[in-house]
């Protein structure tokens, strides 16, 4: 194992992306309706944006395992998973603060919110279920169930700004037709794309942890098998077989 | 066959079974405010606590007293509110707002005022991207 590593080409980027968008989110040109307040755009949209997609790379993880039965999917699908609750706690938090310098509450049970926290606690459950179960398969079988059945919410939550009315502002992002100048559109892109570098480094420097996790499981298991069988045999000595 | 796959189907249909279950439940109670006309033709005035949301309109915003007066208005309706308590600080004519409080079939009494702004982003010269599309539904 290399003790100390330097940081990957993946890691400087993720941190030169993040500087940069912020640079663009403090310089883009200001709200007409809400002033400063609306810079919290650019956390909350690419961390919701975060969300979504590290739940959907849990989602096709999670396929992926039980078709090909590979436990690197299920470390894939549980890794993925536990950024996207990371980033939904960001996102919830991010818009409370909004929610408090625009609506003047920081947080009220309509749909869009309620959903989103209980998107939250669902796959703070998810995350919970892989913990209960030390097994490495069954963790990867059971956990998949769930890593599949968790993405059917992001649909309601989604659009409950459009089905519901809601205090949460509907869609910016409607199919050819975006609500937004352009200037703050390309501080927001620019944002999103930093935010998803930031996920794919997260990513693989948390399955790799797993994939260690598990190897050291693995080891675990090897040496203390023995140790568990002498136990048993040991009174046969007693005795005439064996 | 079926057996391999039952320990799926059935968290599947508990789970998309309780989710219609809410949804048909809640439908009614996710709605967040009422607008005036449905306060005017489907809410019957009574001391519940709801709430109203709508456009504030122009030129109808007075201060008396500890109060504030003002319109709003859904586009067909215009209702009469009373409000006592916190001026939210994005509070301006023609600004979307929601008001708690009750309605007594004339006059809406409302404690609480949020602020419900629109999902357009436009800068202060007043653009968005799609600005040409914009023009043409409006025309």
């Amino acid at each position: 194992m290399t003790s100390r590593r330097r940081p990957s080409w993946l890691d400087i980027a993720a941190v030169v992306a993040v500087v940069g968008a912020l640079v663009f989110a403090m310089t883009s040109p200001r709200v007409e309706a809400q002033g400063d307040s609306a810079r919290m755009l650019f956390i909350h949209v690419p961390t919701i944006w975060l969300a979504y997609l590290a739940f959907a790379v849990t989602f096709i993880a999670s396929i992926a395992y039980l078709v090909t039965k590979k436990l690197n999917w299920d470390l894939i699908a549980g890794s993925s998973a536990e950024i996207g609750v990371v980033f939904t706690t960001v996102a919830i938090i991010g818009g409370m603060i909004w929610g408090k310098a625009t609506w003047n509450v920081y947080w009220t049970w309509d749909a869009r919110l309620t959903l989103t926290a209980i998107m939250l606690f669902v796959y703070i459950g998810y995350l919970a279920l892989r913990r209960a179960i030390p097994d490495p398969e069954a963790r990867a079988r059971r956990s998949s169930v769930l890593g599949i059945l968790g993405l059917v919410q992001l649909i309601p939550v989604h659009f409950s700004v459009t089905w519901w009315r809601t205090l949460h502002q509907t869609n910016t992002f409607r199919p050819r037709d975006i609500q937004m100048d352009g200037p703050i559109l390309a501080a927001l892109l620019i944002s999103v794309a930093a935010f998803t570098v930031v996920y794919v480094a997260l990513l693989r420097h948390r399955y790799e942890l797993a994939q260690l996790d598990l190897a050291a499981h693995e080891a675990a298991a090897a040496t203390e098998g023995p140790v568990a069988g002498d136990a048993v045999s040991a009174p046969s000595i007693g005795s005439s077989g064996a | 066959m079926i057996r391999r796959y039952w320990k799926f189907l059935l968290p599947a249909s508990v789970l998309l079974g309780i989710l219609v279950i809410l949804m048909i439940n809640l439908s009614s109670n996710l709605v967040y405010f009422h607008t005036p006309t449905e306060l005017y033709t489907e809410v019957a005035p009574s001391s519940d606590r709801l709430r109203l949301g709508g456009q504030v309109v122009a030129g109808t915003v007075e201060e008396s007293g500890e109060m504030l007066v003002l319109t709003v208005t859904d586009g067909r309706e215009a209702l009469p509110v009373e409000h006592t308590g916190v001026i939210p600080q994005l509070f301006a004519e023609g600004q979307g707002v929601i008001v708690e409080g009750t309605w007594d079939g004339e006059t809406f009494r409302s404690d609480t005022m949020l602020i419900r702004h629109d999902e357009q982003y436009r800068t202060e010269d007043n653009q968005i991207y799609d600005s040409v599309d914009h023009q043409l539904e409006e025309s």
